[in-house]
């Protein structure tokens, strides 16, 4: 059962809508086309730097200083050319992920995609709430008190019937992560390595092993992830991009995987700073703890607050994906425009979603390292079926027609990305389910 | 953004997305399945041997932690 969220003509004419702007340069107008338009491309990316990718690249940086920064660079197409895929798609139908791989692939494969989005979109809302109990503890605050804060302001945030207060909020949100620049500043990375391991891909000192290999995949992975296909095409239905929106929304998406890539970069120079001074550390948080003893109180509190923003991030864009999912499929009103009592199921699925993963972590001795790696498993399961239905929906000329279908030189882009993608998640996921199959790891 | 004129002026009118008139968008309600041409069939093959191969692989961890099978 799959329902149309459109928006039909009656609720727009009883909508009170505001008046158009008037503007005299047509370079105006596009700025402020790009203006409305911008957001969606933006929160998709940066929510992906949530405290997983936090923990992932200081470790990167802690372990290997500044070269793997080369990886981050590889990266930045192969994320921009995933996600463009997503704004077509969502721009043509009008319709999200979850609801095309049912119209279209039937419904055993409609439902073995949405359970596992939903799987593993929790289990990551878990280690979110993980996060932000570690960093208020580092901060003096109670997480029996900080983490239920956060678990009702994280639902409150959605609850307000406008789409745009939600964005313009995460979007103030994703560029508050500006701050992860002044602390990569402050920790004096040497610009010249920064320089050289960015641009020239390096080799760890002492030759391949298997434990710098899964650090590479798990980044891959870290920077590519199922629930951003899910996400971006119902935020971009949601928000009802126009066909002739497509150029700002590929521009907004290009700008959210440029700012997301530099922050991932400035959050493996904060872990190079650990490196440099030969420190081990079980977390990120401890490792900001070590930093302040070094550098003030400011820089510490300051990754602190940065992890905790992180994590709130992801938990807003993870628990949305899973809830626009389910509403798409079940034939429930999804959108963020429609009031509570509007779309109930909606926002039934988004808190459920975030209440149940703050319950979890605040319950002494819950199985959290059981959780990461079932993530990580289950992520390695999720990635490559849901782009090799991306990848065949965007060559499906029946629903794209030729404007909004891949191109030969797409597919060709693609088609490489997914082969790759599906090698390194198979590596990783056999690494965690096997690990006495790669010696050293 | 829609070019108009008044008064021998040119304006440009723009209007944000969920202000403006709802466009029709491509249909997609009674489509029906995709069409199984030979790129799909082969993908859906792959991704098939695919979660096999991992469910395979997550049995035989389960197995072994559950200590039915040494390893």
């Amino acid at each position: 059962m799959v329902a149309n969220n459109r928006t039909t003509l009656d609720d727009c004419r009883t909508a009170v809508r505001p008046e158009p702007i008037r503007v005299s340069s047509p370079w105006a107008a596009r700025a402020l086309t790009f203006l409305m338009v911008f957001g969606p491309g933006l929160i998709v990316m940066e929510a992906d730097n949530d405290a997983g990718a936090v923990s992932t690249y200081v470790q990167a940086g802690a372990q290997y200083g500044t070269h793997l920064l080369w990886l981050l660079l590889l990266l930045l197409p192969i994320t921009y050319f995933v996600q463009e895929m997503v704004v077509r798609l969502g721009i043509a139908t009008g319709q999200g992920h979850a609801a095309m791989i049912y119209r279209r692939f039937g419904k055993w494969w409609g439902r073995f995609s949405l359970a596992d989005l939903l799987l593993v979109n929790f289990l990551t809302l878990v280690t979110e709430f993980a996060a932000i109990a570690l960093a208020l503890a580092k901060l003096g605050v109670d997480p029996r008190l900080g983490v239920p804060v956060s678990a009702i302001g994280l639902t409150a945030l959605v609850l307000t019937g406008s789409y745009r207060r939600w964005e313009r909020i995460v979007v103030f949100l994703c560029l508050l992560d500006l701050a992860w620049f002044a602390i990569a500043f402050r920790v004096h990375p040497a610009m010249g390595d920064v320089a050289r391991h960015t641009l020239l891909p390096s080799l760890p000192i002492g030759g391949l092993n298997a434990s710098w290999l899964f650090l590479v995949i798990a980044i891959v992975g870290t920077t590519i992830a199922p629930w951003q296909l899910f996400f971006q095409q119902s935020c971009v239905a949601d928000k009802r991009l126009r066909f002739s929106d497509l150029t700002s929304a590929r521009l907004d998406t290009l700008i959210g995987a440029v700012f997301t890539i530099l922050v991932a970069g400035c959050m493996m120079l904060a872990g190079n700073a650990a490196f440099e001074r030969h420190w081990n550390f079980a977390d990120p948080a401890l490792m900001a703890v070590q930093l302040g003893a070094v550098f003030g109180p400011i820089l510490k509190n300051g990754l602190l607050l940065l992890m905790i923003n992180a994590a709130v991030l992801g938990t807003t864009t993870i628990s949305l994906a899973s809830a626009w999912a389910y509403g798409e499929v079940r034939g429930w009103p999804h959108s963020l425009q429609k009031p509570v009592r509007e779309a109930p199921g909606f926002y039934a699925v988004y808190a459920a979603c975030v209440i149940t993963a703050a319950g979890l972590v605040l319950i002494p001795g819950a199985p959290l390292q059981l959780i990461i790696l079932s993530v990580q498993v289950l992520a390695g399961l999720m990635l490559p079926s849901a782009i090799i239905f991306l990848q065949l929906l965007l060559n499906d000329k029946e629903v794209l027609g030729e404007r909004f279908a891949n191109r030969r030189w797409n597919n060709l882009v693609n088609w490489s990305i997914v082969i790759l993608l599906f090698v390194l998640s198979l590596l990783l996921a056999a690494q965690v389910a096997l690990p006495k199959l790669f010696p050293n790891s | 953004m829609t070019a108009t004129t008044e008064y021998d002026r040119k304006f440009y009118i723009v209007v944000h997305p969920l202000d403006d008139e709802p466009e029709a968008k491509v249909e997609t309600e009674n489509l029906g399945p995709m069409r199984i041409t030979t790129t799909v069939r082969v993908s859906l093959y792959a991704l098939r041997a695919y979660l096999l191969l991992m469910s395979g692989m997550l049995g035989y961890r389960v197995l072994q932690l559950a200590g039915i099978i040494r390893g």
